[in-house]
């Protein structure tokens, strides 16, 4: 393979699959099709590191999105746990009706 | 002069005779308070005299004794220092002496009715009285002057109200402290002035500035002085604010006797004669101060007249006595009103004691109309109490004579005419209200109960030795000050002060304004007339015809009458004029002020933290994809704030 | 020929992506989320981290994807219900909202278009330099991660434990 990727292509992916995760997670209202979303976002993000750290020929960035990966692992385990209860208590995943911090 | 006795000893000596008896008296009971503070005083005066003595007789050169450096602030330093020059030495001599002699006079008088508690208190304050008068008599400047006359205010207020349990005494101290307040305020406002002119309060660089450049200062000290004569007039009772005075009757006797008669209430005369340099240099202070000397000794002995309460009568008298004082002050005649401070010392103290003896024996009763025929029960004091009646009257050859007749000579040397009348008038009066006690109290036939009638009886040595010592110098104390008609040199007590009383008059000015033997005789002659006009009334009225031509005009004139005997209704003007429009003012403070606006407004605070509170808490809808929103719609935000500024 | 390969995969992503937003049957969409992870995968291997792209494959859509899908199964989450949102405001300040921040990253991105970046001209599949900084500079953060993990994994125990009386779901 032939030629280097223009940074600027990987920020325009980037910013188009976190613009997509972002209106999942405003737009929808299961919870796990929220999380889902924010995955997304946070796959958008590791994107533009993986972009960055090869436009500046250092291998900072993909160490970087290394952790991120790992931390996202143990972010989602949590956060289905709570989904998880959440859904034995409320028997619904739409967030509308998730309102107990409400005034 | 003695340098081993420093002058501050004599007032340090009262001060100890305070701490002991105010801290340990009530512990260690009567004898210890007796011998702590009656021995004290007695010390002082000792110490005092042994200062004095010399001075008498040798050069009267002032001497300024500096203890040490007090106040020392920017431009302004104040010594603790003392003074010990002719008028000062006056001062102290018989404030040390008379006070002496009171405090005896306690001993007696107070010891039976007292609790440990109360004799205690009672010496302690007396003590610290004395302490505060001597500093204010012996200081060297206007500060150490204004601690004095503030310890005085101080303790007149807590021995006023000795007998606090009684509504009235507590009422009366606070009223002579309120008022004393007032004068008191001039009297700052007066040192202010002083300061801001010559830059210091040192009687020395004071008087020496001005009289070193009169031009300079004079159009200035119009209003300095009448701000010092104002705080005059509250502590020596003068109208306006005289007030106190006769309320201050509910305290002890003694104490009317030490501070209402013949201590505290001269403070003002000393000050406005120690100020004689000042006064001089504006004609129409002093004009006032002759005036309102005048109009008070006149007001308060129509007062007098028409009193049932024999300390009242009393009371009312010194008011006018004082008034003499200022008047003669205020024509220039600074001597004659430090001649009848002296005499007023020794006569006045003698009546209040007597009148205290009367009291003692007649178990508690002050009113007059039932006294009577006490003369044969209660020798001594009757005579003493005579002689200072006739002291007081201006009979010669008593000292009040030789005092009063100076002043009336004084102001009729400066043609005064008309304050010269009032003065004379006033004479008469007074001759004619003592007489009027004396004759409604000791002669007649006894008016009281049977049970009173039995208590009656002399009092003890300790009471009845000070009245004789009193009355003696009653009688013989105006002899230092012989007029001129008896000889040049006659007039020690001219002599002795002059240098500080009258510095810029010089011989020429005394010469012209000198009156002819012929002149004097002839007011001499005119003074005792009207004394014993008066004198002649009173018994004619009292004695012989049992006080029924008073009454016929008493009941003929009866609105006049009440007038009079309701002192003017002067309290219930001033209740009116200040005291209740003050209260209201006190009341809107607190009800609108205080408690409307200012809690108001924090009130009003707490409720709009509570308001929001309750408005903000819509913003926690409980539902996540609101908080996402906001916080997205936050981001977007503040990216285009970054925009506006970045690009 | 690479950049042609990364767009290709790029919008196969982007496109999977927003499948997964718009399905609503939550299993196929984490199953469209999958498909999307692998696109991603082709993407970083062509910005030259080969290794990234395993562990994305391995751990992103292996694991943790798969995880959801358990919790899905077990649970038996039912489907999205059509209806009204009963909030519109909500639908129409988001719209509002995306549509000024896509305005934004597009003129933010257009200052970085031009290829200043990319160093030299081929894509590297060089791990070694990798697993060099990793275990050098970068070994605390990498041995905290494991503590991490560890109490990543207490927490989800916990939170998703029975209460006492309940029964199994």
């Amino acid at each position: 393979m032939i030629g280097g990727i223009p940074l600027g292509d990987a920020l325009l992916a980037s910013g188009a699959l976190f613009l997509v995760g972002l209106a999942g997670a405003l737009l929808r209202r299961s919870a796990i099709s929220i999380f889902l979303s924010i995955e997304v976002m946070m796959n958008a993000a590791n994107l533009a590191l993986i972009g960055y750290g090869s436009a500046l020929g250092t291998r900072e960035g993909q160490i970087v999105v290394f952790f991120v990966i790992a931390i996202a692992a143990a972010e989602a385990s949590v956060g289905l746990a709570i989904f998880v209860a959440l859904f034995r208590h409320k028997e619904t995943i739409d967030v509308n009706k998730i309102n107990l911090l409400k005034w | 002069m003695n340098p081993a006795l420093p002058l501050w000893l004599v007032p340090a000596l009262p001060l100890a005779g305070f701490l002991a008896c105010g801290l340990l008296g009530k512990k260690l009971g009567k004898s210890f308070v007796t011998a702590a503070g009656v021995g004290s005083v007695g010390l002082a005066t000792a110490v005092a005299y042994a200062r004095l003595l010399p001075f008498f007789s040798g050069d009267h050169a002032p001497v300024v004794e500096r203890i040490g450096p007090w106040i020392t602030a920017g431009g302004f330093s104040a010594d603790l220092a003392m003074r010990l020059d002719p008028l000062s030495a006056l001062m102290t001599s018989f404030v040390t002496f008379v006070g002496f002699l009171i405090h005896v006079y306690s001993v007696g008088y107070m010891r039976h009715d007292e609790t440990e508690a109360g004799y205690a208190r009672y010496f302690a304050y007396l003590n610290l009285f004395m302490f505060s008068m001597l500093t204010l008599v012996l200081a060297q400047n206007f500060v150490l002057m204004f601690v004095g006359w503030e310890g005085v205010g101080l303790c007149s207020y807590l021995l006023i109200g000795h007998y606090y349990e009684r509504q009235y005494a507590a009422d009366a101290g606070k009223k002579a402290f309120v008022v004393n307040r007032i004068g008191d305020f001039g009297f700052l406002l007066g040192m202010f002035g002083l300061f801001s002119l010559f830059d210091s309060l040192d009687f020395d660089r004071v008087f020496g500035s001005a009289a070193a450049d009169p031009a300079k200062y004079a159009p200035f000290l119009t209003v300095v002085c009448l701000c010092l004569f104002l705080g005059a007039v509250g502590k020596s009772a003068q109208v306006p604010l005289y007030v106190w005075l006769p309320d201050a009757m509910a305290g002890p006797t003694p104490v009317s006797a030490l501070i209402h008669a013949a201590t505290m209430v001269t403070a003002g005369v000393y000050m406005v004669a120690r100020c004689n340099v000042l006064f001089r240099l504006a004609p129409e202070a002093m004009g006032v101060v002759a005036v309102i000397g005048a109009i008070t000794a006149i007001f308060a002995g129509i007062i007098a007249v028409a009193q049932n309460d024999i300390k009242k009568v009393l009371a009312y008298s010194t008011v006018s006595q004082l008034g003499y004082m200022f008047l003669a002050c205020g024509v220039g005649a600074y001597v004659a009103g430090m001649f009848h401070v002296l005499t007023h010392a020794f006569f006045k103290a003698c009546l209040f004691l007597g009148s205290g003896s009367v009291i003692h024996a007649m178990g508690g009763e002050q009113d007059m109309r039932r006294m009577g025929g006490l003369k044969s029960k209660l020798p001594v004091t009757y005579w003493t109490f005579l002689i200072a009646t006739l002291a007081i009257a201006g009979i010669p050859p008593l000292a009040g004579f030789f005092s009063k007749d100076a002043i009336l000579a004084g102001v009729f040397e400066h043609e005064r005419y008309v304050l010269w009348g009032i003065a004379l008038f006033t004479a008469g009066l007074t001759a004619f209200y003592m007489f009027r006690l004396v004759s409604l109290t000791f002669e007649g036939s006894f008016r009281g109960t049977g049970e009173q009638e039995h208590h009656l009886h002399e009092s003890p040595p300790s009471m009845t030795a000070p009245l004789v010592v009193l009355a003696v110098l009653s009688f013989t104390g105006g002899w230092i000050g012989l007029p001129r008609v008896f000889g040049e040199g006659a007039d020690r007590f001219t002599a002795f002060l002059s240098p500080i009383l009258l510095p810029l008059a010089s011989a020429e000015e005394k010469a012209e304004h000198a009156l002819s033997n012929g002149t004097e005789w002839l007011l001499m002659a005119v003074s005792v007339a009207a004394a014993v006009a008066g004198l002649l009334l009173a018994r004619s009225w009292y004695v012989r015809r049992s006080g029924r031509p008073a009454e016929a005009i008493a009941a003929s004139f009866p609105a006049a009458y009440a007038l009079v005997a309701e002192k003017f209704r002067v309290d219930e003007l001033y209740d009116a004029l200040v005291v209740r429009p003050f209260d209201w003012l006190a009341r809107m403070l607190w009800k609108v002020v205080d408690v409307l606006i200012i809690d108001g407004i924090l009130n009003a605070g707490a409720f709009l933290v509570e308001l929001a509170g309750d408005l903000l808490r819509f913003l926690q809808t409980g539902n996540v994809r609101n908080y996402a929103l906001t916080l997205f719609l936050g981001l977007v935000g503040l990216l285009l704030l970054v925009i506006g500024f970045g690009t | 020929m690479a950049r042609l390969m990364f767009d290709a995969a790029a919008i196969f992503t982007v496109l999977f992506a927003a499948v997964m937003v718009v399905h609503r049957h939550p299993v196929k969409s984490v199953l469209a989320l999958v498909v999307s992870f692998f696109g991603l995968a082709v993407c970083y291997v062509m910005l030259s981290a080969p290794f990234i792209a395993a562990i994305q494959v391995i751990v992103y859509a292996g694991a943790i994807l798969v995880l959801f899908l358990f919790v899905l199964l077990l649970l038996n989450v039912p489907e999205e219900t059509r209806g009204r949102d009963p909030r519109p405001i909500q639908r129409i300040l988001s719209g509002g909202a995306l549509l000024v921040f896509a305005v934004y990253l597009l003129g933010l991105l257009r200052g970085h278009g031009a290829p200043a970046g990319g160093p030299g001209g081929t894509v590297s599949f060089d791990v070694a330099p990798l697993a060099r900084l990793l275990f050098s500079r970068y070994l605390l953060p990498f041995e905290a991660l494991s503590v991490l993990l560890l109490a990543a994994l207490v927490g989800a125990f916990v939170l998703a434990q029975q209460e006492k009386g309940e029964t199994r779901r």
